[in-house]
Formats: C-alpha cells, structure tokens, sequence
C-alpha cells in the first residue's frame, strides 16, 4: 500500500489513476454536461410555452435550433450524463472499495476510458462548431435524416465537406463514449471477479456492486450491434455507401433494429446501479436486511435477458411485420413481471423498518416511487401494441420515459451523492438544504412530466416546434396552459439545482468533519476513513458476513459490518 | 376534463378503451403497492423487536408477498393481451375489401394525396395528386397505400388514432374506416427535418353526396 502523497489539484485531476480521483473527474464532467443538457432543454421547453422570441439568456430560437437543442438534449442527458453517472462515477468509486480493495484492476484504462470519455464530450460540443450545424436529426439518428438533411447524400460534396458536418461529429462522439464505456465495464467486472477481499464471496456483495456489473454486461452485450451500425451509418455520410438508403439496396429499418437493440438495454443500464443504490440506502435507513437478496439478483438476471428481446416495442408502427409485434408486446408486457418482484422485494424491505428519513433515504423513496408509480405502470401501456399506436412519439412517450430516466439517472444520482458525500469528501452536506433540494426537485420534476401524459393523450406528438398549426388539436387554452406549468416547473427545478450546487462545493471545503461511519453502515467503504486515503484501507480487511446485518437479534447495536467477526 | 381528442372512427373508441383497461389493471397495482410503500413510513415510530425487524429473505414467510405479487400481475398483464390481440390483428394484420383506395406520399415538408382519378384505380394515368387535403367518404373501407420519398415520416391521424410511418422506397397499405363527418387532422409524427412541425394535412370526412362533389372538384370535372 502506497503512502497518500498531497498532490496538487490540476496533477491530481489529470494525471491521478486512483479510482476515486477518477469517480470525481466523471462526476464533476457528467455535472460540466448536465450544464449543457438542462440549459437545452430549458431553451426549447421555453419556446413551447411562451414562442420562439426574446428567449431570455438565448435570444431567437429558429426551427433549426429547436431540432439541434433536442437532439443533443436528449443525447448528452443519456450518453454523457446518465451513463457516467451511474456507470462511470458509481463503478469508480464504490466498487473498489466496497469490495475491500486498493484500486481498479487496471488503473491505466480506467485512466484512458476517462480520457476518451472527456473526448468524446469535446468532439460533441465542437458539433455546435460546423458549417453546417450540429446534428438536429433526434438522438435515435434514423436514417435517411441522419444520414442528410434531405435524406440523401448529395454525390458532389466532397469528404472532407462530409467530415466537417454536425452529423459526423454527433456519430463519432457516440462511438468514442461507447470505447470509453466498454474500457470502464471490462474493469468493473474484472475487478469485481478478481479482487474481492477475503471472504467476500459473489453472495456477500452489497446490491449496488452487483447492479454495476450486471449493467456492464448488458450494456456489452447489446453494444456491439450499435457499433457496427454507427460504423455503416458514418460510411453512409462520409462515402456514400447507402447501407440505410432504400433506393440503393439499404434498409432505413436495419437501423433501428440495430440501434434498440441496444437502445431498450440501455435504459435497464441506467436503471440498474441507481435501483442498487436505493437499496444500500433503504437497507441503512430502515435499519433492516436487504429483504430478497438473492430473489432481486435472480430477477434482474431474468430481465436484463428479457430486455434484450423486447428491442421492437420502439417500432410497433414503423413498418415492422405486425405478426411480429405481437411477440414484442407480449414479452414487453411479461417484463413487468421480474420488475414487480423486484420493487416488492425493495418493500419488504421498508417493512417493519426503523425507517430514518436522511437526505439520500428521501431521494430514494422518490427514486422508487417515481419510478414504479407513472415510469413502470405506463411501461404497461405503452408495452401494448395497440395503444402505442396512438401514443407512439407523443407526449406520453416523452413523459413515460422522463418518469424512467429522471429517477434513474438524476433521483438516483442525488440520492448517491448525499450517501457516500461524507466517505468521499470526509465532509457532511447541510441537511436542511438537502431536504429543500430534495423537495424542490421531486415536486418540480412531477409538476413537469404530469402535464405532458395529459398532452400526449391528446395527441400532441413530439419533436415539434410550434404547435401553432393545429389550433382545434392542441392549441386550446388548456393545453397552453400545460405547456406553461410544464415549462414554469422547469425553471423552477432549475433554480433549485443551484441549492445543491451550492451545499456541494461549499461543503467541500467548509463542512463539518464526517466520522468514519456517519450512517452507522455496514458494507467496507464505511470501514475505510473519510476520505480514504490512496490505496483506502491501511489494512486490507477481511470479510464475515453479507452486507445487510441490521438488528441482527444476538447483538447490541443494531448494526454489524462485514467485517466484523 | 377530457382525456382524448374527439374520435372519428369504432377503431377510436377502442383504443381509448384499452387505455382505461390497462390504466384499470394498473390502477388496482398502484393502490396494493402504494399502501407497501406508506405503511411502513407511517408505523415507523413504532417499537419493535429485533426479531420482528430482523427479517432474513428466505426463511421468512413474508417472501409469499413477492409471489403473490408477482402473479397477480401475471394476471393483469395477460388480461391486457387478451384485450389487445383481436384489435391489433384487425387494425393491422387483416386488409378487408376496400370501397376506395388512394395513396399517401410523405415528403418534406407536406402530404402528397394520390386519387384515383375518374377511373376509379389507382396508378393509371389519370390519377390526380392533391397537397395536404384529403377528402374520405363516410363508412367506407379506404385502403391508403403509403409512402414516402425523401426521409421517414410518419402520418398520424390523431382523431383516428391512426399512425403508420412511411419509409422512402416501400409502400405499406392500410386500411381506415371512419364514422364520424367533419374536418380532421394529419400531422407527422417522426421528426424529418426543418419543416417537421410545418408538416399539416386536412382530413375532410364527407357524406356520400358531398364526397362525390369534392372529387369532381379535384378532378377537374366540375368547378
Ligand atoms: C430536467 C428536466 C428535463 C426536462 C424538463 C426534459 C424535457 C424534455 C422534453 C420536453 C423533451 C421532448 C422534446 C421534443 O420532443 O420536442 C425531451 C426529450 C428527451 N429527453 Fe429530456 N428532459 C429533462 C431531463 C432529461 C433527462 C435526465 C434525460 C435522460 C437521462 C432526458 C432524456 C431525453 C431524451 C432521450 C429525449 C429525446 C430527444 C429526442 O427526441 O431526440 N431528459 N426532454
Ligand atoms: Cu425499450
Ligand atoms: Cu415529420
């Protein structure tokens, strides 16, 4: 074990290879991108409500922009938002030390997978930076959009005229962020294979280790297809070779059969960490085991399977056989089932719990409800092949899949960041502005996506400008109005953003001092002093037990960490 | 409050209908979940023992809760399917006998309508085109063959609960049935470029007589 040298912060932020400086690089560029993300979306969201002028701190927003903003909304929040954050920041952090050990199995590509992942976010940005424009053609890139603007390729432009389009760039950052993410996975799992401490067999895991590995190997398993996509879909614009062109002998839909297929796993790797999350975080704060432990890893063994036949629900109406659509629905709809399992599971749990409503346990809670109260329920009915004809890319999309991704990726993030602050930073947030921010944030994100179900159902479809041209349709005034509480709710989560932000970097330095333990915890990290030095343990510990002894009846305390004999 | 826009077509009503099934299905989920998710927040003052909280997953009987769970949603989901399959295979898998066929082009940024023209078929040389208009009649089976030329669009009847999107270089027919006369709307439903949000069509659901009248117009054969 290596003594902790006091390094200088731009040395350590670029050169450092320990896990933890690396969980804080992903984690302060995944806050850098959430930047961009949530200022797009409020550009575009301000637009629907109150018009395309005098946007304030924007100006004029054109039809162009409106599809650019979208787009690369849609895509920062998923690709360099949501998968760092879950994947990259949680993996770096947690694993490692929750499994009782120094470092990553191998440190340097960790190191390279940040690197290219900090590329990759250079090489999206600098698509705004283009004669042409940044990409505007939505974040599932179908072709022939995506391929031009007029669905071909023009013969007489020239490469390097191809090369230096939005389209290009948005491809190759998506493909340089997939190498990043493969590079941080293949680490995760190894690491987790190989340098567990002693004791600590597969079973003795804490949740959220599992849920990040579980999450790589799903996102390696469907990736691959999308590579070889993105790489046909880049020939198609830079040469011209009309993979995706019908009239040449290509096939529009290849793609989206290619880009679900590793689209609908993706959303599951999202999800998967931050469910791991709130259940280390349920089982501390309700000071019970983990009730199911192994029910919950055999089901979402079971449905990361599931999720990877169930790609074609995207595509009920896009020309696909509806013989085999009827497939699709019923195992779409079948995947309810491991997932009902497993938020029951996450329930028993609470039950009869001593339950201590902290900040991350309130996140948690939210996460969970959230989720499975409009995200989980409406899966059912846009599972359906029938009512997704009608609902398909409207407003109902929009807010099922907000109600998805918002408490996996931000509801559980937060809920992350407030638990392991202290291990972290060796600094405890403010509670009180934890909780304003915990409130602010679950009532303004609820007051933003229940409107839009309710504009969906009214056939308000989405990726659309201006509304203007259907006045009977959508422009009531009911639906304005819904448009605005929408839009009003956003600043207002906006602002409440700051809150934390605030709470984050003043307790960095100004914070009260953390204990080792703060939570009264069991799992290792907890074992190590906050902040854990390089190489987190000064004796690497040896492990007992499973992470989840709480109230254990033949002791005193109502705790008992793995480590203890 | 209304939940949906008017509806001009049976296939409407029930779609609607199998919304309010599923919702009903989930609604009976979310009152047994939501009272596992507050009762214990709100009994959690009370006092208990370590051996009530100590509750190891697999001996403990509460485990019964997951199973039963789980299969009353078994039961759920396959009411669900049940519902669902005879409407899909009739909206989608089957092609009755049409009184009426015309095509629909999708391209940027407007709808190209293809009649028939006096002769009554479709793809011979007196077909006439139309932009954005589309004049159906009453209770008749239409087949619409649809397409697109440049990139995907996706025509979306709203009031019909219609969607279909339309792919450059194929043709899907479908076929549409509506009941209800009025004034309707074709908006496109999958992003195509700049003028996606320009991209609306008028759906004009006439009587017989008045049909008649709005095609000879079209045809040129009356002013
Ligand atoms: C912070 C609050 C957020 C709001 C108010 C919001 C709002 C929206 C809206 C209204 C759209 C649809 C725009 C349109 O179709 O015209 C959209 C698209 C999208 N959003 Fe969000 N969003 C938020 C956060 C997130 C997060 C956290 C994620 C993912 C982790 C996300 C992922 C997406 C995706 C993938 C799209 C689709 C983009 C496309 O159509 O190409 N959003 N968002
Ligand atoms: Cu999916
Ligand atoms: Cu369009």
């Amino acid at each position: 074990m290596t003594e902790h040298k006091k390094t200088g912060f731009l040395k350590r932020f670029f050169f450092s290879l320990d896990h933890k400086d690396i969980g804080f690089q992903y984690l302060l560029t995944a806050m850098f991108m959430a930047a961009f993300g949530g200022f797009f979306v409020y550009v575009f969201r301000y637009n629907l409500a109150f018009g395309p002028d005098d946007i304030p701190l924007y100006g004029n927003l054109a039809a162009k922009e409106y599809n650019q903003l979208v787009t690369n909304h849609g895509a920062i929040m998923i690709f360099w938002v949501g998968m760092p954050m879950v994947l990259a920041v949680l993996g770096n952090f947690l694993i490692p030390i929750m499994i009782g050990t120094d470092d990553m199995a191998f440190p340097l590509l960790n190191k390279i997978s940040y690197w290219t992942f900090l590329l990759s976010c250079i090489v999206l940005l600098s698509g705004f930076l283009m004669p042409t424009g940044a990409f505007g053609g939505g974040w599932t890139m179908y072709p022939p959009l995506s391929v031009s603007d007029f669905g071909y390729n023009n013969p007489n432009t020239t490469f390097k005229a191809n090369f230096f389009t939005g389209n290009t760039f948005f491809l190759m950052a998506v493909a340089l962020e997939f190498i990043s993410m493969l590079m941080g996975g293949i680490n995760f799992i190894v690491t987790t294979l190989n340098k567990r401490a002693k004791g600590l067999s597969l079973m003795k895991l804490p949740i959220v280790v599992w849920m990040i590995n579980i999450a790589s190997l799903l996102f390696m398993f469907s990736v691959g297809p999308l590579i070889a996509g993105t790489f046909m879909l880049l020939m198609d614009i830079l040469v011209g070779t009309g993979f995706f062109d019908a009239y040449r002998g290509g096939d529009p839909i290849l793609w989206q059969h290619l880009f679900w297929f590793f689209g609908h796993p993706e959303v599951y790797v999202l999800l998967l960490p931050s469910l791991g999350v709130v259940g280390e975080i349920f089982s501390t704060f309700s000071r019970k085991p983990f009730f199911g432990y192994k029910m919950v890893i055999f089901l979402v063994l079971i449905a990361g399977i599931l999720s990877l036949v169930v790609w074609a629900h995207h595509q009920f109406v896009s020309g696909i056989d509806p013989g085999a659509a009827n497939i699709f629905s019923l195992l779409t709809i079948i995947i309810s089932i491991p997932f009902a399992g497993m938020v029951l599971a996450y329930l028993g749990t609470l039950w009869r719990g001593d339950i201590k409503f902290t900040v991350p346990m309130m996140f948690a809670l939210g996460m969970l409800a959230s989720f499975t109260f409009f995200g989980g329920f409406t899966g059912l009915h846009l599972g359906s092949n029938v009512f997704d004809i009608y609902a398909h890319d409207t407003y109902f999309v929009i807010a099922h899949f907000h109600y998805t991704l918002f408490p996996s990726v931000i509801l559980g993030g937060f809920a992350a960041i407030y638990y392991w602050y202290p291990k972290f930073s060796g600094r405890k947030l403010n509670k009180t502005l934890g909780k304003i921010h915990f409130w602010g944030t679950f009532i303004f994100f609820n007051s933003i996506f229940i409107p839009l179900f309710w504009l969906g159902l009214q056939g308000q479809h989405r990726r659309i400008f201006d509304y203007s041209n259907w006045d009977k349709l959508l422009m009531q005034p009911n639906h304005i109005m819904a448009r605005q509480i929408a839009t009003v709710s956003l600043i207002f989560l906006i602002i409440t953003q700051f809150i934390f932000l605030f709470n984050f970097f003043k307790s960095l330095y100004k914070g009260k001092v953390a204990e080792k333990n703060p939570w009264k915890s069991n799992t290792l990290e907890w074992q190590a002093s906050s902040p854990p030095g390089h190489g987190n343990f000064a004796l690497y510990p040896a492990v007992y037990r499973w992470p989840y002894d709480y109230n254990h009846p033949d002791r005193d305390t109502d705790f008992l960490p793995q480590n203890e004999k | 409050m209304n939940f949906f826009p008017e509806s001009n077509s049976s296939i409407a009503l029930e779609i609607d209908n199998l919304f309010w099934i599923i919702t009903g299905v989930v609604g009976i989920a979310t009152v047994i979940t939501l009272f596992l998710f507050v009762y214990p927040m709100i009994t959690r003052k009370k006092k208990r023992t370590k051996i009530e909280r100590y509750m190891v997953d697999f001996t403990h009987k509460h485990r019964i809760w997951l199973y039963t769970g789980m299969f009353l949603l078994l039961m759920g989901d396959l009411y669900i399917l049940v519902k669902e399959h005879s409407i899909w295979q009739r909206v989608e898998q089957e092609l009755p006998e049409p009184d009426f066929k015309i095509a629909i082009v999708g391209k940027q940024w407007m709808w190209e309508i293809i009649y028939p023209g006096p002769d009554g078929k479709l793809y011979t040389d007196d077909d006439v085109s139309a932009i954005n208009n589309l004049h159906l009649p009453v209770n008749r089976v239409i087949h619409m063959d649809l397409k697109a030329l440049d990139v995907i669009h996706s025509v979306f009847l709203p009031q019909s609960r219609f969607k279909q999107d339309v792919l450059p270089g194929r043709t899907i027919t479908r076929w549409i049935k509506l009941n209800k006369e009025g004034k309707f709307d074709i908006t496109c439903a999958e992003i195509c470029g700049l003028g996606h949000s320009m991209m609306r069509g008028n759906l004009f659901v006439e009587s017989e007589e008045e049909w008649k009248d709005s095609m000879d117009k079209i045809y040129g054969i009356k002013k």
